[in-house]
C-alpha cells in the first residue's frame, strides 16, 4: 500500500492536467468486475459490480489533482513568472525546485538575502509574484517551457520517521490509493468510484462526476489539515497525526449528513478503528459540490490527517492511512440503507 | 577531471573535506588537516620561491539542533547566514548517528494568517516523524542540519544544488591544480580548503597564519544576475570569472589577474566592493605582517538557499585564470 502511494505521488498532475495520474490509476485496476470511462472534465468514473446490487447507489470519490504552478509570463532572458494552481502559501515557494511536464527542471529564486536593503525589505516575505522560476537558460529562445505549461514540486515521496510518510501530492493520492484498493478487492455490493479532477481550484471535477454517477450516498476519501505542530495549540491543531481517521461533521464548505456521520463513527468504534473529528471548522473538499448535486446526496468524508498540506512535504502517519482505508472498506461492506 | 561530477559529489557529500583531501592527493599534493579541520595541501614545496596561498571554503551554511521538544520536534539554530525566508516546508537532513529526514514545520494555507512578514528562525521547528524518545536515540543537541536536496542539471552547463557556495570555489582550485600538473611554476603553492567561513572566517585566519604565504588568492562565489537583482550588483551566469576590486584587496595583484585574463582570453567581469569583501580574503590579507590578496568569484544565483544555481563554465574559467596566473 505504501509502495502504491509512493508511485501515485511520483506522478504529476496539477489541476486540469491530471492525465498522467489517470493513466497510472487505470493501469492499477486489476479486478474483472470493473468498467470505466473518462468524462469531458477528465474524471475517471469506475463502476464495480460487486456480488450484488446495493439498495442505494454509493459513490466513493478521491481527487487526482495536486497543487502546483503554471507559467504565466516569460521575460527576455528566459525567466518564468509562475502562478499557483490551488492554494499555495507564498512562504513555501521561495527556494523550491519544480519540474514541468516535459521534464524541464526549474528553481524558484529571488533576491539573495545579502542584497536586501533596509529593514523594510528584510522583514518582508517575498510573494510568488516577486520570485522567478529559473531553468538555467539565458534567453527566451532557449527556454523549453511555454506559457500555460504546468509544474509541480520536484520532490520524492517516501517513508519518514517512525510510521510516517512525506512528500508532494499526498493530498489526495492517498485517497486514490484507497479507492484503487477498494476496486481491486472483492466487495459484497456494487459501488461507483470517481477519481476527480480540479479539486484544488474549486472542486470542479466532482461537480460533473456526481451529476453523471447520480449517487444516493457519497464517501469522499481525503487528506485533511493537521496542525499539531509546536506553537499551535488545542482546537487550532484541527486534527492530530496518529489519532486515527478523521470523520468530519462539518468543514468550511459542507455540513455532513448527521445520520451518516453518526453511523460512520459508530462503525469505526465497533471495529476498533481509531477515529477523530476536526476541532475547527476549516477546509473543504469535493463533498460540498457532491452534496448539492442533482436531487441531493448524503455525504461523508473520511480523511487521513496531514501536516503541511499544499507544500512539497506533506506528512501523514501510516497508521492513520491504514485506519482510513479500513473504515472505507468497512463502509463499502456495511453500507447504510436509506429510503 | 570532470567539473560538474566533482561539484556534484562535493555538494551532496556528508564529508566534503575527505573528498577534497583525496582529490589533492590524486593531484600529487601532501595533505594535512589543521587543528580547526581545514584541509591543506602543499605543491611544489622546497625551492626558494615565494609562497602563494589558494583558499576556498569547504563549509556550507546550515542549521544546528538546539532543542528537542516533548513531541520530538527539533528547534534549529543558525550556522551561518541561512536565508530563513526559504525554510518553511523545506526538506532537511539532520546529521545524527544516522542521517534523519526532516521537514521545516509550517501552517497550511487553510489555517495560516498571512502577515506578509518574513519568517523568523525563532518561529520554526523541524518535524522528523519521530517521537522524542526515538529521535534522541539518533539525534543529539549540536548535530548539524543541511538542506535535503540533490545536485542536478537544469540546462546545458547550468546546475542547481545546495552548498555550491563555496564547493564551486573548491572545484575551481582543484581544477587549476589539475591544469598545472607537471608544469614548472614560479611559486611554492599552499592550498587551503578552509572551514568556518560562514561563521566568521576562523578557518582562513588560522590557515593563512600557518601558510606564511607571500601572496594569496581567495576563491568564493558572488551574486549572479537574475530578474530580481540589478545589473550593477551582479554578473550574468556564464560570463566568466569575477575579479574583485576593493580597498582590502591588493591593487597590483588585481591588475595582474586582469592582464592574465586579457592575455589568455578568459572572460571576466570586475566586481567592485567599497570595503570588506565578505569573504576569507578579509581575514587572509591581515594575517601575520600582511598578505597581498586577490579575490576571484564565481557568480551564482540564490546564494544561501537550497537552490543555488551556477554555470560550470564560470568555474572552469576561474580555474584557467588561477592556473594562467600561477604559470605566469
Amino acid at each position: 500500500m505504501t509502495d502504491l502511494l509512493k508511485e501515485l505521488c511520483a506522478a504529476d498532475g496539477t489541476s486540469g492536467d491530471e492525465a498522467a495520474v489517470r493513466q497510472l490509476i487505470i493501469s492499477k485496476l486489476t479486478a474483472t468486475d470493473v468498467t470505466y470511462r473518462v468524462d469531458p472534465l477528465g474524471n475517471l468514473l469506475v463502476e464495480k459490480k460487486g456480488r450484488e446490487q446495493a439498495k442505494n447507489r454509493v459513490m466513493f470519490a478521491a481527487h487526482m489533482d495536486e497543487v502546483g504552478f503554471v507559467a504565466r509570463y516569460i521575460d527576455k532572458t528566459g525567466f518564468i513568472k509562475l502562478s499557483a494552481v490551488g492554494g499555495i502559501n507564498d512562504d513555501v515557494c521561495f527556494g523550491r525546485r519544480v519540474r514541468f511536464g516535459n521534464g524541464v527542471r526549474g528553481v524558484i529564486g529571488g533576491k539573495p538575502v545579502h542584497l536586501l536593503r533596509g529593514k523594510d525589505e528584510a522583514d518582508k516575505q517575498p510573494k510568488l509574484t516577486d520570485l522567478w522560476c529559473d531553468t538555467g537558460v539565458s534567453t527566451k529562445e532557449d527556454l523549453q517551457v511555454a506559457l500555460g505549461d504546468t509544474a509541480v514540486f520536484d520532490n520524492d515521496a517516501a517513508e519518514f520517521g517512525e510510521h510516517a510518510f512525506c512528500g508532494k501530492a499526498v493530498d489526495d493520492r492517498l485517497g486514490c490509493a484507497i479507492l484503487i484498493g477498494l476496486l481491486n478487492s472483492e466487495l459484497p455490493y456494487g459501488i461507483t468510484c470517481a477519481f476527480t479532477t480540479q479539486e484544488e481550484i474549486g472542486t470542479r471535477g466532482a461537480t460533473t462526476a456526481a451529476f453523471t454517477l447520480k449517487p444516493d450516498i457519497a464517501v469522499v476519501l481525503e487528506t485533511t489539515t493537521a496542525c499539531d505542530i509546536p506553537d499551535t495549540k488545542g482546537a487550532e491543531q484541527i486534527t492530530r497525526l496518529g489519532e486515527g481517521v478523521v470523520v468530519s461533521f462539518a468543514d468550511g464548505r459542507t455540513v455532513y449528513d448527521r445520520e451518516l456521520y453518526a453511523y460512520t463513527r459508530r462503525l469505526a468504534d465497533k471495529l476498533s478503528i481509531p477515529n477523530q473529528t476536526k476541532t475547527k471548522i476549516a477546509g473543504g473538499n469535493d463533498a460540498g459540490v457532491i452534496q448539492e448535486s442533482a436531487s441531493g446526496v448524503k455525504v461523508i468524508a473520511l480523511s487521513a490527517p496531514c501536516r503541511y498540506l499544499h507544500t512539497p512535504s506533506c506528512v501523514v502517519n501510516l497508521d492513520d492511512f491504514t485506519a482510513t482505508k479500513r473504515l472505507a472498506c468497512a463502509l463499502a461492506e456495511e453500507l447504510p440503507v436509506y429510503g | 577531471m570532470n567539473i560538474s561530477e566533482l561539484l556534484k559529489s562535493l555538494c551532496e557529500a556528508d564529508n566534503p573535506a575527505d573528498i577534497a583531501a583525496n582529490q589533492l592527493r590524486l593531484l600529487g599534493s601532501d595533505v594535512d588537516i589543521d587543528p580547526l579541520g581545514s584541509v591543506c595541501g602543499t605543491f611544489f614545496s622546497g625551492e626558494d620561491k615565494p609562497t602563494l596561498l589558494l583558499d576556498a571554503h569547504i563549509d556550507e551554511i546550515g542549521l544546528v539542533v538546539t532543542y528537542i521538544d516533548e513531541n520530538g520536534f527539533v528547534k534549529p539554530g543558525k550556522r551561518g547566514g541561512v536565508d530563513t525566508r526559504t525554510l518553511p516546508a523545506s526538506a532537511v537532513t539532520i546529521h545524527g548517528s544516522e542521517n534523519i529526514r526532516g521537514v521545516v514545520c509550517t501552517q497550511p494555507p487553510h489555517v495560516k494568517k498571512d502577515t506578509g512578514k518574513s519568517v523568523s528562525l525563532d518561529d520554526l521547528f523541524i518535524d522528523t516523524g519521530y517521537s522524542k524518545a526515538e529521535l534522541e536515540k539518533r539525534v543529539s543537541l549540536g548535530d548539524f542540519i543541511t538542506p535535503d536536496v540533490s545536485f542536478v542539471r537544469l540546462t546545458g552547463n547550468v546546475y542547481t544544488g545546495k552548498a555550491i557556495d563555496d564547493r564551486a570555489g573548491v572545484v575551481a582550485v582543484l581544477y587549476a591544480m589539475y591544469l598545472l600538473k607537471e608544469k614548472h611554476i614560479k611559486y611554492n603553492l599552499r592550498v587551503c580548503f578552509s572551514v568556518m567561513e560562514e561563521t566568521g572566517g576562523a578557518g582562513a585566519t588560522v590557515a593563512a597564519f600557518r601558510s606564511k604565504a607571500d601572496f594569496a588568492v581567495a576563491v568564493d562565489v558572488s551574486f549572479g544576475k537574475c530578474p530580481a537583482t540589478s545589473e550593477e550588483e551582479t554578473a550574468p551566469l556564464g560570463s566568466g570569472v569575477m575579479l574583485g576590486r576593493s580597498p582590502v584587496l591588493d591593487a597590483a595583484l588585481f591588475s595582474e589577474m586582469k592582464a592574465t585574463c586579457e592575455r589568455e582570453q578568459i572572460p571576466f567581469n570586475v566586481e567592485v566592493m567599497s570595503g570588506k569583501t565578505g569573504t576569507n580574503a578579509d581575514d587572509i590579507n591581515k594575517s601575520r605582517g600582511g598578505i597581498r590578496t586577490a579575490l576571484l568569484s564565481i557568480p551564482i544565483r540564490n546564494m544561501h538557499t537550497a537552490v543555488e544555481v551556477a554555470d560550470v563554465t564560470d568555474i572552469e574559467n576561474t580555474a584557467r585564470c588561477i592556473a594562467a596566473f600561477i604559470e605566469g
